[in-house]
């Protein structure tokens, strides 16, 4: 007998799952949840509800705080503050295995499957039972749960010889086969084909009949649209619109209330005279990207705003050296990108502010001298000799004007928090007097009062620079841009001065690929 | 059931705690080969002190002891420079190999050529031989995704073969009786012995190279990049730092090292090349790197310490009929106890609370 059957029974009859009553408890609730990383609020007061036979989908740009969330109901991360309810009863998650108790289960989106073993192995894998196992048995058990979610996969097949559709077959029949109750998928979508995507969804709604609750991680607004019951939106870590499917009319205010308008902070920007191009592109391609064109000149920022993975990564690591483009279409401060990068300064030229400040800005393990020494190392070089002592002076001076916690250049990079590591990547950054900056959500995670800092540098920054500005906050591009572009599907799909408020209402269309600019329609 | 948990430190042990750590190490290890030595039937303290006198104990063990630990500290300051960029370079061993054969290709070849001519051409034959047996597997890693540590591995055994393919074939003295050795290398060939001592002057060679070391890992930018490369890749190539050229200049200056302590093996200890030489020395250099934490100052402390095992434990062989094997076993304990104290550098161990 499967267990999927025995699971379902109570819940599968005539779709009872849909029908919800207030008085029965959801299976899970999140009741104002909170979770800093030292200044850095990853959750602030999060309450959700996830309900027997819907699917929640949750929405956010990278660093809105899901991943944190998840951690926490996986029972990998304790919160702060707040309490989980598992069918009306408080439960302390604390460990992983509570969790998978509780029947939360995580499909990830790097798949935790034994590659050399079958199917069958990888779903019983952890499984207790006697000490003989019966192959023939566990095989068919797998191949009848598979069937009620109407999958088809082969319970003998080796996990390396599956695409990435099956993979993900298997990481889902694991959850069902431990009888999980709620389902998470973290953006099952990124690694599938679309017939892949719609046999995914096809399998979401059997569970969902058959009285799971699911929660769907995504920023792809269509499928949160076509496939989700309730919407949550988080933005900086809290949850700021939870709205039912239904009442939304389009993508484009789905986009809308995601990357949001309201002013949290108000900064002048005194509009300068653009000078000399520092960065033109044009009609760079490549797996992603399709005929971007872009020109940025000195005096000013180009904010690029769009849902991240719309091939705004690929455009920056091109621009920024780390991933060379196909053709000659690049010129940085009017020399060719292969020239530019085979003979680059180290001052006065190019400064990089990347989205990953721990994995790419900086060496964790590494001090913050030597983090500072990161970029600027050539400055303090003669012949094969590197000053230190000189670089001390410098560093020592940029820690207390950019007011760097603890104020200690032998602190290592792990020991900071998001927010003094930020302002170290940009005190170095700025340091390089750059010509051309290429900021990456450069106040992502940050409070307040960092954010207006790092708002009010990058504007004064323009006295010497051009700046392209990629941020997934609309208010942030609003208020810093003196032109926005938006990309959506690897193109530019509009580039306009950012006083253009017949267009700037059009943002959220263009975000959500309804809008297409004449020039770069045509797939 | 134990309620323990390991906490990361936020500042990490200081110097006082680290060698507190460290005696401790040392201390368990001994008291683990002790309870060994115990249960093979030895006195364990009369056991590890002749073990400490056959290393130590004289002038003649004392000189053993550095000779040995010379060839050992060469190899580990290369494989250690290797290692601080990630690189597992285990082919010192080979490495070691190609670089006696280029000194002694050179020193049959020109053997009338004066000393101080003869000599830096034998070393920088070695260097280029070894660098360059280094530079191979570099390269595979960084144009073809191979990994180094079984290219560097089945190329020690390459090295090794081909050593011994000139010593029994091409290159064997005539007037050996059959022994698989080249002719003896002139004397113009020969690193010679400090005084009446038996320590040869590669002792020098090293104090040098290690104070090179030293310096360049310091105070040169190439040395920072190093740093930087070998804590974060991603970081680096970000920086702009040219990973893949880093990595192929490390491991020829590690090949380079270690070839150079195959000169001097083949020189100055046996004044010819014969498959003998090759006795781990390549091996243990890469314990040595992991006790001295990849620093050139305590690689020398470690090399003497290692080296000195080696040599009591011929003493213990012979006084107390402790099998070879007891000297692999120590070397073995200490690494694994000094690396897992190492956990607490950065680790704490603390009370789990219980709810």
């Amino acid at each position: 007998m499967g267990y999927g059957i025995a699971v379902c029974n109570p819940t599968c009859r005539a779709g009872e799952g849909l029908i919800m009553s207030t008085a029965v408890p959801p299976l899970i609730r999140l009741a104002g949840i909170s979770k800093s990383f030292g200044d850095v609020h990853a959750n602030r007061d999060v309450s959700l509800d996830i309900e027997k036979g819907k699917i929640l989908a949750l929405l956010g740009e990278n660093g809105a705080g899901k991943s944190t969330l998840m951690s926490i109901l996986a029972g990998q991360l304790q919160p702060d503050k707040g309490s989980i309810f598992f069918e009306g009863k408080q439960v302390v998650l604390d460990t992983t295995e509570k969790a998978i108790g509780c029947g939360i289960g995580m499909v990830y989106q790097h798949f935790k499957l034994v590659q050399g073993l079958t199917v069958t192995e990888n779903v019983f894998l952890g499984a207790r039972g006697g000490f003989w196992l019966n192959w023939s048995k566990m095989q068919a058990e797998v191949k009848e749960l598979a069937a009620q979610y109407g999958m088809r996969i082969d319970p003998a097949a080796r996990i390396s010889d599956l695409s990435m559709g099956e993979r993900q077959q298997v990481e889902i029949l694991k959850l069902l086969h431990r009888e999980s109750t709620v389902l998470i998928f973290d953006e099952p979508t990124a690694v599938l084909t679309p017939k892949e995507a719609d046999n995914l969804f096809l399998t979401m709604h059997e569970m969902v009949k058959r009285g799971k609750g699911i929660v769907f991680i995504s920023h792809k607004l269509e499928e949160v649209m076509a496939i989700a019951n309730n919407i949550a939106i988080l933005r900086r870590g809290a949850v700021v619109d939870t709205v039912a499917t239904k009442d939304v009319a389009s993508t484009a205010e789905l986009a809308e209330r995601m990357v949001g308008r309201e002013v949290l902070l108000q900064v002048d920007r005194i509009p300068m005279e653009p000078r000399q191009v520092v960065l033109k592109v044009a009609q760079l391609s490549d797996e992603l990207l399709q005929n971007v064109d872009l020109e940025l000149r000195q005096g000013e920022i180009l904010g690029l705003v769009g849902v991240a993975g719309n091939g705004q990564k690929n455009l920056v690591e091109t621009i920024c050296g780390l991933k060379k483009p196909k053709k000659d279409c690049i010129k940085i401060l009017g020399a060719e990108w292969k020239k530019f990068f085979s003979s680059m300064e180290w001052d006065n030229v190019l400064s990089y502010i990347p989205e990953d400040r721990q994995g790419l800005a900086t060496c964790q393990g590494l001090d913050l001298l030597d983090n500072f020494l990161l970029t600027t190392r050539q400055g303090f070089t003669r012949g094969p000799w590197l000053y230190r002592e000189q670089a001390r002076e410098k560093a020592d001076y940029l820690v207390e004007e950019f007011d760097i916690r603890p104020p200690n250049l032998k602190a290592f990079a792990w020991q900071l928090s998001g927010g003094n590591l930020q302002k170290m990547v940009l005190a170095r950054e700025f340091y390089r007097k750059p010509r051309l900056i290429v900021a990456e959500q450069p106040t992502q995670g940050l409070d307040i009062a960092a954010t207006e800092d790092i708002w009010n540098l990058l504007l004064n920054a323009r006295e010497i620079a051009g700046i392209l500005l990629v941020t997934g906050d609309l208010a942030e591009a609003l208020a810093l841009s003196d032109r926005i572009g938006v990309m959506f599907n690897g193109r530019l799909i509009d580039c306009f001065d950012s006083d253009d408020e017949e267009k700037i209402a059009q943002i959220p269309q263009m975000m959500a690929g309804l809008k297409e600019q004449a020039s770069g329609a045509g797939r | 059931m134990l309620h323990m948990r390991i906490a990361k430190r936020q500042e990490p042990l200081g110097l006082g705690g680290s060698c507190l750590v460290l005696v401790l190490a040392l201390a368990l290890s001994l008291a683990l080969s002790g309870f060994l030595l115990f249960l093979g039937g030895t006195p364990p303290v009369k056991g590890l002190s002749t073990l400490f006198h056959g290393a130590f104990g004289s002038r003649w063990a004392f000189e053993d002891s550095v000779l040995k630990a010379i060839p050992i500290f060469l190899c580990s300051l290369g494989v250690a420079i290797a290692f601080r960029l990630k690189v597992w370079n285990i082919g010192a061993e080979g490495q070691f190999a190609l670089g006696a054969v280029g000194a002694t290709w050179v020193a049959l070849s020109y053997p009338d050529w004066p000393a101080y001519f003869l000599l830096p051409a034998m070393i920088a034959m070695a260097a280029a031989a070894g660098g360059f047996w280094g530079l191979i597997p570099a390269f595979l890693r960084q144009k073809l995704r191979t990994n180094e540590i079984i290219v560097t591995l089945m190329m020690n055994y390459v090295a090794i073969l081909f050593l011994d393919y000139l010593v029994y074939g091409v290159w064997k003295d005539p007037t050996s009786f059959g022994f698989p050795m080249t002719p003896a290398f002139s004397d113009n060939a020969v690193v010679g012995k400090i005084g009446s001592s038996s320590i040869n002057w590669g002792i020098f060679h090293c104090l040098g190279l290690g104070f090179l070391m030293w310096g360049f890992l310091k105070f040169t930018r190439l040395g920072f990049e190093l740093k930087a490369a070998g804590d974060n890749v991603a970081a680096a190539r970000y920086a702009g730092i040219p990973y893949d050229r880093l990595v192929m200049l490390v491991m020829v200056m590690s090949g380079a090292l270690a070839g150079w302590a195959g000169f001097l093996e083949a020189s100055a200890t046996v004044n010819r090349l014969q498959p003998s030489i090759m006795v781990g020395y390549g091996y243990t250099a890469i314990v040595v790197a992991w006790l001295a934490r990849l620093n050139p100052l305590s690689i020398g402390i470690a090399s003497i310490l290692l080296a000195g095992l080696r040599v009591g434990v011929e003493n213990l062989q012979l006084d107390l009929q402790v099998p070879a094997a007891f000297g692999g076993i120590l070397e073995g304990l200490i690494l694994l106890t000094v690396l897992a104290g190492g956990l607490f550098t950065h680790y704490k161990i603390e009370r789990k609370r219980i709810r």
